[in-house]
């Protein structure tokens, strides 16, 4: 009996000390949390720069989509042929080059590579720092550029946003159940028209729940590219396939229930 | 140098207060035993329910009145389980008051009526088991019989109801909806909406399926160690049949756990983007390794178990020459499966494999080749299953030929579709390669059911080739029954870490930041430290229960020898 137990036992430890093993000897990557980046009044732009390559490999998260020529475009290496972020950023904006990295750093949605889908996040939102935003774009200008980000940016940046981190305070996402205004603040009536007005890049919002079923059209956000409407094939693709997380399942009820209701 | 202090003293003002301290292993080291013993407990006490329920209706149905003594048997344990279920709940209530105040006054504040929901159900849940497990002998025949079986039912539905509630909780964590603040919930966004959330009812299907799993491989390995300790050949044959049992539950079950498991993943993305890519190709892809490790193991002791328990079927020696081939099946689907593909990896790795993928290693670590490995090794599976189960079996239909062919047609079909969308999915755009690994679960599922149907009705009346010799299997088949119990529960744990690491260093994810020393989610092998922790704790707990199990059996079986 003693024997039968010792070994049921010992098997069951050797079994749950190999797992244990096999979790050791793969490579050990720990998350990274966001701190508050030191910089002085007076930081120089290879401090900034040093700092932003430090935010890039860490707590940014940069890595998991960038380099990885899947997810997104290269930024420290060529992508396209245009050479790395900091190069073709300056040939073709020069002196707005540092807005448009911030730019697409805090609103990324507006600045998306085609073909990458728009997958990324508001990169002051998950810092909670400003200043480590100004150091990223320093770090992305380096990258064959010039760095322009200057110890103002990050002074004026730091006093004009309050810090969120510390105290875990997240800006809340638009919490309106107003079916209107959720087509105006996520720009859909700019491709769709409604009330007889606005362009004809996606179908028209007017008469839509007779053409097509409530279920339908909860696809056609969720998913736009499952099923285009006929007469829209070129506009195929521009939509963007983001809505799931944008919107609240609330949210996304009352826009299908508001548009299914249009006969 | 004003920001920066204004920075700081924000900081300090909203971390004062906020976290407690435990000695030796930390407040988070505490929740975390805590949190995940009392949900391995709850996993315990919600799959069995449906074990005993599912196997007392068959002894009902049967009147094979070793099925309704098997469901008695576990229904003791259960008695057993609750408490320790209870107790490791209480545990872990303590734990998040005392070191995490300001994390569950958030809760609290949101969640306060669904937590009493929650306690009054599990007041009503408990009382049903009693009456369940004390009106078993009362209530044995005729009618009450079937009004004692409605109370098995009622006790699973209880017993679901509370899972949800929690769900909502943890998933909330994960998801929460759109307006929600540290402060709480603004006025349009009611309870429930956050207990209702993105990923809520995905998490509802994979734990509902997963406790399945889990009470069936906790069952086979109950029945593991009587059979190693059985004294006489009945014993060692009714013991013999229960693991069986429960190997067969656990492993139909598990067939369909990927299956919820994409669901939930798909989800998560849904949800957020950012989150599932820190899931499957950020700081936690490695985690998916040794995922693919852990579910190889079991899908190889399953299979193991059902060859080894074909030498006890008279027939089985005609099948035998395929368990080779299934074998080579499972060993190159578990390879491809545990391929990596999109990893982190340092300059000097990146330098080393000369790119961001590996050369050759890339071809085989991505979805295509992985959704194609696991779809033919569930269908392996289940062709093991199905061999068993016609082992002893000669079929009188006057079509049984002909059945045959159409379910090795299906068979035929299935593998072809698996492996033609599988090579299709290397030269589409992502999204629609996502939406073919649809079309191989379909197809997999399809074939399951089909080939089954066809099964059911072609051995229907059929002879016998000789009985099972129930009873006659080398012991270290109940070894393979032990390692799936083991490897499942790790798991769990493993999968615990992955749901619960994904939210990084937010309590609740973008709403309420975790601003403690432990916020940063730690490397896998110090997770997996504390998964071993947790498993071997609930494991030693649960032979203490087998134990307790076993001498209140004592108990009953003395004075009824005396009688």
């Amino acid at each position: 009996m003693w024997l039968t137990n010792l070994k049921v036992g010992a098997v069951g430890l050797l079994v749950i000390l190999f797992y244990t093993a096999v979790a050791h000897v793969i490579p050990q990557l720990q998350s990274e949390v966001p701190q508050a980046v030191a910089l002085g009044d007076d930081v120089s732009p290879a401090v900034l720069a040093a700092t932003g390559e430090q935010v890039y490999n860490g707590a940014g998260g940069c890595t998991a989509c960038h380099g990885l020529g899947t997810r997104a475009p290269n930024l420290l290496t060529d992508y396209a042929g245009q050479g790395p972020i900091g190069a073709r950023c300056q040939q073709r904006l020069d002196a707005d080059c540092k807005r448009y990295l911030h730019a697409s750093l805090t609103h990324p949605g507006d600045s998306v590579v085609l073909p990458f889908a728009n997958i990324m996040p508001d990169v002051a939102r998950q810092l909670g720092d400003p200043r480590a935003v100004w150091a990223l774009v320093a770090f992305l200008q380096a990258q064959g550029g010039e760095i322009t980000v200057t110890a103002d940016d990050v002074q004026s940046a730091a006093a004009r946003e309050a810090p969120a981190s510390g105290g875990g305070e997240a800006v809340a996402r638009s919490a309106t159940m107003d079916p209107r205004q959720l087509l105006q603040e996520h720009a859909c009536t700019g491709c769709h028209a409604i009330d007889g007005a606005g362009p004809p890049i996606g179908p028209s919002f007017d008469g839509i729940g007779s053409r097509i079923s409530a279920n339908q059209i909860r696809r056609g956000i969720l998913d736009p590219d499952a099923e285009v409407t006929r007469g829209f094939e070129p506009f195929a693709g521009m939509m963007p396939k983001t809505f799931g997380q944008q919107l609240s399942a609330a949210q996304l009820e009352a826009i299908v229930q508001f548009l299914a209701n249009r006969k | 140098m004003t920001a920066d202090l204004t920075f700081l003293l924000q900081a300090a003002a909203d971390t004062a207060g906020a976290y407690g301290h435990f000695p030796g292993v930390g407040a988070r080291g505490a929740v975390w035993i805590a949190a995940e013993v009392h949900l391995m407990f709850a996993a315990f006490v919600l799959g069995v329910p449906m074990f005993a329920v599912i196997t007392e209706l068959i002894g009902i149905v049967t009147k094979d009145p070793k099925y309704d003594t098997l469901s008695k048997e576990f229904t003791r344990l259960l008695v057993f389980a609750y408490s320790a279920t209870a107790l490791w709940g209480a545990v872990l209530v303590f734990f998040l008051t005392t070191l995490y105040p300001r994390f569950w006054n958030h809760m609290t504040e949101i969640f306060h009526l669904s937590m009493w929901i929650y306690v009054g159900v599990f007041f009503v849940e408990s009382f049903t088991l009693y009456l369940y497990y004390y009106g078993w002998d009362r209530w044995k025949a005729g009618r009450a019989k079937l009004g004692h079986w409605g109370l098995g039912v009622l006790l699973n539905v209880w017993g679901t109801i509370v899972m949800f509630i929690a769900n909502g909780w943890l998933t909330y964590m994960m998801s929460p909806p759109s307006g929600a603040t540290p402060q709480g919930l603004p006025p349009e966004v009611s309870l429930w909406n956050a207990i209702a959330n993105a990923t809520w009812m995905p998490i509802n299907i994979h734990r509902l399926i997963g406790n399945a799993v889990f009470g069936g491989t906790i069952v086979a390995a109950y029945a593991g160690y009587r059979f190693l300790s059985a004294k006489t050949d009945e014993e060692r044959a009714h013991y013999d049949w229960m693991g069986y049992v429960g190997n067969f539950i656990a492993i139909s079950t598990f067939i369909v756990l990927p299956f919820a498991g994409y669901y939930l993943g798909r989800e998560i993305y849904e949800y957020n983007q950012q989150m599932g890519i820190t899931m499957m190709g950020g700081f936690m892809s490695w985690l998916w390794i040794v995922q693919a490790v852990l579910i190889g193991v079991l899908f190889l002791a399953a299979n193991y178990y059902l060859w080894i328990g074909m030498g006890r079927i008279p027939g089985a020696e005609r099948f035998m020459p395929y368990t080779k081939w299934m074998l080579l099946v499972l060993v190159v689907g578990w390879l491809v499966w545990a391929t990596p593909h999109t990893m982190i990896a340092s300059r000097e790795e990146l330098a080393a494999m000369g790119g961001s993928h590996h050369p050759f290693l890339d071809v085989l670590g991505v979805m295509s080749a992985k959704n194609t490995a696991v779809n033919l090794m569930i269908l392996t599976t289940f062709l093991s299953f199905l061999l068993y189960r016609r082992a002893n079996k000669r079929p009188v239909v006057p079509w049984a030929r002909s059945g045959t062919i159409v379910q090795s047609a299906m068979f035929g079909i299935a593998v072809a579709v698996v492996v033609g969308y599988g090579i299709a999915g290397y030269f589409v755009p992502d999204i629609v390669r996502i939406g073919y690994s649809v079309y191989q679960v379909l197809t997999v599922l399809a074939c399951i059911i089909g080939v089954t149907v066809v099964d059911l009705a072609l051995v229907r009346g059929a002879e016998s080739r000789g009985a099972i010799r129930w009873g006659r299997m080398p012991e270290r088949s109940q070894y393979a029954l032990f390692v799936l119990a083991v490897t499942f529960t790790w798991l769990m744990g493993l999968m615990g870490f992955a749901r619960s690491g994904i939210r990084q260093h937010w309590h609740v994810w973008e709403v309420l930041r975790d601003t403690s020393p432990f916020a940063a989610t730690p490397p896998l092998g110090a997770a997996a430290n504390m998964i071993s922790v947790c498993v071997v704790i609930f494991l030693a707990l649960v032979a203490f229960i087998f134990w307790l199990g076993g001498l209140a059996e004592k108990a009953v079986a003395k004075p009824a020898a005396r009688a």
